[in-house]
């Protein structure tokens, strides 16, 4: 027997708009663990995290309607997420400027993870998953934005196109500006 | 970066990473990244880098996630339930009538009685003087009168009102 086809994202949320809430249901339960991880990315806080993403939902859930099938329901939906956490985040910045003497690695929170342990032949230059989310957090929010969207979320160049309204070749070059600023924090920080 | 060369092929790591970049280009990189230490280092450090993020650990949205976005919609929903009858053009058809109604009121009361004087027991003539009720009074015809013909003393006003700025200064200047 065969297994009935799982329905597109696209399908759902026009299921929703036809009234079907469990279609709404499907879609959270689809989403809300990617856009956790995309939120927390920028936020650090769990609490806050899950908090923007049910706005994330709520919103989705008020202006279903303003959803057309002319994108896709993952950059519709990454883009409100991505609108709303960056929001928080400059909300943040305001109050507390952030500067590399916070990243400083005095208090032995810097811990490089020593490569001859390494298995997964990453032997050049590893880096703990906590310093490499430091030094996220330190680059400059578009750069930080299109690293958690490439590099964390792993989304297409393309989507990433469509979700920062940016052209595909600034895409590419933010990127790997971004990538280069990364290394080189991180580079900075093991000095 | 050495040269304008090492910046070109900085620039390629990217799509270099993607296998995204045409054969002839790639090929340059290559043979860049094998003859240039700097630029490799640079190449290994970000391959590092980009293969840490991917390793990152997936979080989890808590349990009870869905339970309180449903408790958020069905307040949401309440909320909209108040929002379309505040919004609904016959709750403002009623709010315009009771706002115009109400002014309507204050302009009717304003029209019978400009000024209402305060009813009590002991009133006050301009001069701050107290008089007890039972003294005689003179109504605003009378102090027209009077004014008209003779200063004024200590007039009092008593269910009149004064609405002229030339009379309430002659009764000013009759005390003095």
């Amino acid at each position: 027997m065969s297994e009935k086809p799982l329905k597109t994202d696209e399908q759902l949320i026009a299921d929703f708009q036809n009234g079907n809430e469990n279609a709404f249901v499907e879609l959270v339960d689809r989403y809300k663990d990617r856009l956790v991880n995309f939120v927390y990315r920028f936020l650090h806080d769990m609490t806050d995290a899950e908090d923007m993403v049910q706005e994330t939902f709520l919103k989705v859930y008020k202006n279903k309607h303003a959803y057309r099938e002319i994108a896709k329901f993952s950059t519709w939906i990454y883009t409100i997420a991505g609108n709303l956490a960056r929001s928080e985040l400059r909300k943040r910045k305001r109050r507390k400027t952030y500067t590399m003497s916070d990243l400083s690695f005095d208090d032995n929170e810097f811990t490089p993870v020593d490569p001859g342990k390494d298995t997964e032949g990453i032997v050049f230059n590893s880096y703990a998953g906590e310093e490499i989310m430091k030094a996220i957090y330190a680059l400059p929010e578009p750069f930080q934005t299109i690293i958690i969207l490439r590099d964390i979320q792993e989304l297409s160049y393309e989507d990433i196109s469509t979700i920062l309204d940016i052209p595909m070749g600034t895409v590419k070059s933010r990127v790997n500006r971004a990538r280069l600023k990364l290394q080189d924090t991180l580079s900075y920080l093991k000095e | 970066m050495q040269n304008t060369d090492c910046t070109f092929i900085c620039e390629q790591f990217t799509e270099y990473q993607d296998n995204s970049l045409s054969s002839k280009i790639r090929a340059r990189v290559d043979t860049h990244l094998a003859s240039c230490s700097s630029c490799s280092e640079i190449y290994q450090k970000l391959a590092g880098v980009i293969e840490t993020l991917h390793k990152l650990p997936t979080l989890q949205a808590s349990s009870d996630f869905n339970s309180t976005l449903l408790s958020r919609i069905e307040t949401l929903n309440q909320e909209t339930v108040w929002q379309k009858f505040y919004h609904s053009s016959s709750s403002r058809v009623a709010g315009y009538a009771i706002a115009a109604g109400l002014i309507v009121a204050i302009g009717i009361n304003i029209m019978i009685d400009p000024i209402s004087p305060v009813k009590t027991g002991i009133q006050s003539n301009f001069a701050g003087e107290q008089i007890k009720p039972n003294q005689p009074t003179e109504s605003l015809a009378e102090i027209s009168d009077s004014s008209a013909n003779h200063p004024v003393d200590s007039l009092t006003l008593q269910n009149s009102t004064i609405n002229s700025q030339n009379q309430s200064m002659q009764l000013v200047s009759g005390k003095k």
